[in-house]
């Protein structure tokens, strides 16, 4: 048998061949859209569109980031002592206590949307608010800042916390200075994930939203829906993703990918 | 110490919990009876509905979903024994793959403009001499669903094989097993957990799906349960039926995602 | 049970060679360790001879067979790894039936084997039992039994005993040696512990960097090292560098910083060679002070006088270091002896006769 021909280098690049092909899948849909969104109105290429998307658009994208900001501030400010508080304690029920908070993931967008829709209409009068949005997606999210936090709450040995004591540190300043700069990549796994996942929010958005605001997903939704396939709303819909990305690639930058462990990226 | 959860629980309870016993209630009551002034008029009507008229509704997303899952198991298996076995570059590869957790209206809308007249899957097909494919329909939506939940199963199969000792598989070769009988009576016993924890959380993800039947399915996919609820719930108000649909949805997503945290091991671990 | 012949075996990982050009033939029912500090590309070789890692250039031979680019399991081998690597899923028994039952042998044969290798390795009824209830050692017992159900035609080892503890170790090395030996199958054994290397093989085939230093039995290596590298690696030694200052009738006399010696050596040097010199610790007398100036009375060809600098009692031996001319020596001191040595800071005597001359290399 000859070397070059063995089974095993077939076996090999076969599998790197899989690999790639369905990497390709993966984008396809957005090279799709970025190929159509780079398409003037007689099948040219141009870059009219994304004029289009910072001029008429940019209301909503400036919504999309003013909700998933608020969003993700409340996260920080429920999660961080909620993990410390599911971590570093012990008591009966934890398991299922950090099962009842991370629930939230497992409900369909759309069983969660009739639902807070209803309540906000009956119950908390927040149809007109903004931070109804805001909450709806505060619930949904949460647990995504919360699980990160948690394992890199876990993976920190304890004896940092204690030698801060010793020092004379008190609670707070042992928060602040120790506990806090250590799991600082697993907070930002879950800002991350938080922040990928309400940019890009549309279903529950579009039962809850208040008549006033239209973010940018749900702005791609309804123009898919109603005016067909527009290369403007395309260019939306890129730019969506693209600024994803980049904050996806920001991250890996700033910590590698080793911190998403446990959580729903690789 | 309770007291730093407490936050969080607050959230869940008046913003879940709450609103989901909330549809409880309203889905025994009749129509939209509950805005009337006489009060709602409480009946098991709509679950009546559910079944007789709804069934095929329920139908279809079940067959939708657990297509879906099927397809990343059969895709998602190989994917992830290779990226744990082989690949060297796989933060390349996470890259690539946080693409469909950008979310599935980005995925059916691309995919809308590749089954276009004129767009890639349909210029494609007809140089194989297909004319006039139907590409709206079923496996398209499949693929979609499939492609939106692809890096579940493989993070879920992936963390089980990764969890395999490789030299177990050099054992079962130098004992005579083929690749195959490898594949059969060491890796897929050893890794059953997370492919039935994928299974069912592709599922469960799945059974919710609302852009993709929507956008690229045909009559069939697009009677799935929360378009559906959609529809009667916000455009039509008949919250009795489309808390109805919601509260189906709910049970089918989580009664495979208990088995499916069961499977896996939580996050605080033991 | 096959003959095995590498020839010209080279891995070469980028632009690093693993393995380079090793060519080594092997003889039915022969037991063969490689030995060599971890790095040195044994296990890469043995992996090689396994199949589980292809070469990039040289044959393999099993007999007259090419088995070069065949996959492992159309090899028939025995493969026992570092870990029991025993499959957690299955029991005991289905584990060592593993090998037939991929063959697709029937179950009662099976069974009947699997009985017999348990017996073999002292674990009769077991069976049943999932490897997870195992100790290392029965589990690393369980992993032999399961590569000699299938009858394979060379045993190969990689380090199966490092994951275990000590007296595991001593006990099970002679169970691998008795099974070889009852089964008469060629074994090829990679180990980095020398003792273990010494106290099983036929023969020790000594690698460093990817490279074959020497190929003999123990007292080859032990006594007449090839290279330098094997006479530091095998056993302490002392080492000196010196010239060689005169040939007479087999004798030779070297001056090694500033000490003259005399040896017999193996192979023949000429006036002005230089030379690495050896000298085991454990083959320097410590003689007493009492005793006769007279060189030959004693028996020592070489002597000398030195300052005790320190002593090392380590149990079943002391380890001395003395001081000669500013060269500090190390002495091995077993017996009686080791329990009355002087302080240090005394004067002494050593003598001694075995030194190895290895010409310096360029």
């Amino acid at each position: 048998m000859n070397r070059l021909l063995s089974t095993r280098r077939l076996t090999d690049i076969a599998s790197h061949a899989y690999i790639w092909l369905l990497l390709l899948l993966f984008v396809m849909p957005f090279a799709a859209l970025v190929n159509y969104s780079l398409t003037g109105p007689r099948g040219e290429f141009a870059l009219q569109n994304f004029a289009y998307v910072f001029g008429s658009f940019t209301e909503n994208l400036g919504w999309s980031f003013r909700i998933s900001l608020l969003t993700l501030l409340i996260n920080l400010a429920i999660s961080l002592p909620a993990a410390y508080g599911l971590v570093r304690y012990n008591y009966p029920g934890k398991h299922l206590l950090f099962a009842f908070l991370s629930l939230p993931l497992y409900v369909p967008a759309a069983v969660l949307g009739i639902a807070l829709v209803l309540t906000f209409n009956f119950t908390y009068r927040l149809t007109t608010s903004e931070w109804g949005l805001v909450l709806a997606m505060v619930v949904g999210s949460f647990p995504l800042m919360l699980t990160p936090t948690v394992v890199a709450l876990k993976d920190l040995p304890i004896v940092f916390e204690e030698a801060a004591q010793c020092l004379g540190a008190s609670k707070w300043q042992t928060y602040w200075r120790v506990v806090f700069p250590l799991i600082g990549p697993g907070i930002g796994a879950g800002m991350l994930l938080c922040f990928i996942i309400v940019f890009n929010e549309y279903l529950v958005t579009l039962f809850v939203k208040p008549t006033f605001i239209t973010t940018a997903p749900v702005r791609v939704f309804n123009l898919v829906r109603t005016a067909g396939l527009l290369p403007t709303t395309a260019a939306l819909a890129v730019v969506m993703q693209v600024i994803s990305f980049l904050a996806v690639l920001l991250f890996f930058r700033i910590y590698g990918t080793r911190y998403l462990k446990g959580t729903y990226l690789l | 110490m309770l007291l730093l959860v407490l936050p969080a629980i607050a959230i869940v309870v008046l913003f879940l919990y709450y609103p989901l016993l909330f549809i409880v209630q309203m889905s025994l009551t009749e129509g939209s009876s509950y805005l009337s002034p006489a009060g709602p008029i409480y009946t098991l009507q709509n679950y009546a509905e559910m079944v007789s008229r709804y069934l095929p509704n329920v139908l279809v997303t079940i067959e939708l979903a657990a297509l879906a899952a099927i397809v990343d198991l059969i895709f998602g298996f190989p994917f992830a024994y290779i990226l744990v076995r082989k690949v060297r570059y796989r933060n390349l590869v996470r890259s690539f793959m946080v693409f469909p957790m950008f979310g599935a209206l980005y995925i059916a809308f691309g995919m809308r403009f590749l089954l276009l007249p004129g767009g890639w899957v349909y210029n494609l097909l007809k140089s194989f001499g297909i004319q006039n494919p139907q590409l709206y329909g079923l496996p398209s939506v499949v693929f979609a669903m499939a492609l939106f939940a692809f890096p579940f199963m493989v993070l879920n199969i992936g963390t089980a094989l990764s969890n395999i000792d490789p030299t177990l598989e050099e054992a079962a070769a130098c004992l005579g097993a083929h690749p195959l009988q490898t594949l059969q009576r060491v890796l897929l016993p050893l890794s059953r957990a997370g492919i039935v924890a994928g299974l069912m959380l592709v599922f469960g993800w799945s059974v919710g799906a609302f852009a993709e039947p929507l956008l690229l399915g045909s009559i069939n996919e697009q009677r799935s349960l929360a378009w559906t609820l959609y529809q009667r719930g916000v455009v039509q108000t008949d919250y009795g039926l489309s808390t109805t649909m919601g509260i189906v949805l709910l049970i089918l997503a989580f009664a495979v995602t208990y088995v499916a945290l069961r499977q896996s091991k939580g996050v605080l671990g033991e | 049970m096959s003959s095995v012949r590498l020839d010209g075996i080279t891995k070469r990982y980028g632009h690093t060679l693993a393995v380079e050009d090793i060519s080594l033939n092997i003889a039915e029912r022969e037991f063969v360790t490689l030995l060599g500090p971890s790095g040195c590309g044994k296990t890469t070789l043995l992996r090689i001879i396994a199949g589980l890692i292809e070469p990039t250039a040289g044959r393999i031979y099993f007999d007259q067979q090419d088995v070069t680019y065949l996959s492992p399991r159309a090899r028939n081998i025995g493969f026992v790894f570092q870990q029991p690597a025993l499959f957690p899923h299955l029991s005991v028994a289905d584990n060592v039936g593993f090998g037939l039952s991929v063959k697709g042998v029937r179950k009662d044969v099976i069974a009947k084997r699997v009985e017999d290798m348990l017996a073999l390795v002292g674990l009769s009824g077991y069976g049943k039992r999932m490897p997870a209830q195992l100790s290392g050692g029965q589990q690393q017992r369980v992993a032999l039994a399961r590569v000699l159900a299938t009858d394979p035609r060379v045993l190969l080892f990689d380090e199966p005993l490092s994951a275990l503890d000590r007296n595991l170790r001593e006990t099970l090395k002679y169970s691998i040696l008795d099974l070889q030996r009852k089964t008469g199958k060629t074994a090829i054994y990679v180990t980095h512990d020398q003792t273990e290397a010494f106290a099983i093989s036929d023969r020790i085939v000594v690698m460093n960097a990817g490279r074959i230093e020497q190929i003999g039995t123990q007292m080859d290596i032990y006594l007449h090292p090839a290279t330098p590298f094997v006479a530091e690696f095998i056993g302490a030694n002392n080492s000196l560098s010196g010239v060689v200052t005169s040939v007479q009738e087999g004798e030779v006399t070297v001056d090694a910083d500033g000490l003259r010696i005399h040896c017999r050596p193996h192979s023949a040097f000429r006036e002005g060679d230089a030379v690495l010199g050896y000298i085991r610790p454990e083959n320097i007398a410590l003689l007493n002070d009492k005793d006769d100036h007279d060189v030959h009375h004693i028996g020592y060809i070489n002597v000398f006088d030195g300052v005790l600098d320190r002593v090392i009692f380590e149990g079943a031996t002391a380890q001395v270091r003395v001081n000669v001319n500013g060269r500090e020596l190390r002495v091995d001191v077993s017996g009686a002896q080791r329990l009355t040595l002087s302080r240090r800071g005394g004067r002494v005597r050593i003598g001694f006769n075995d030194v190895t001359l290895i010409p310096k290399p360029a």
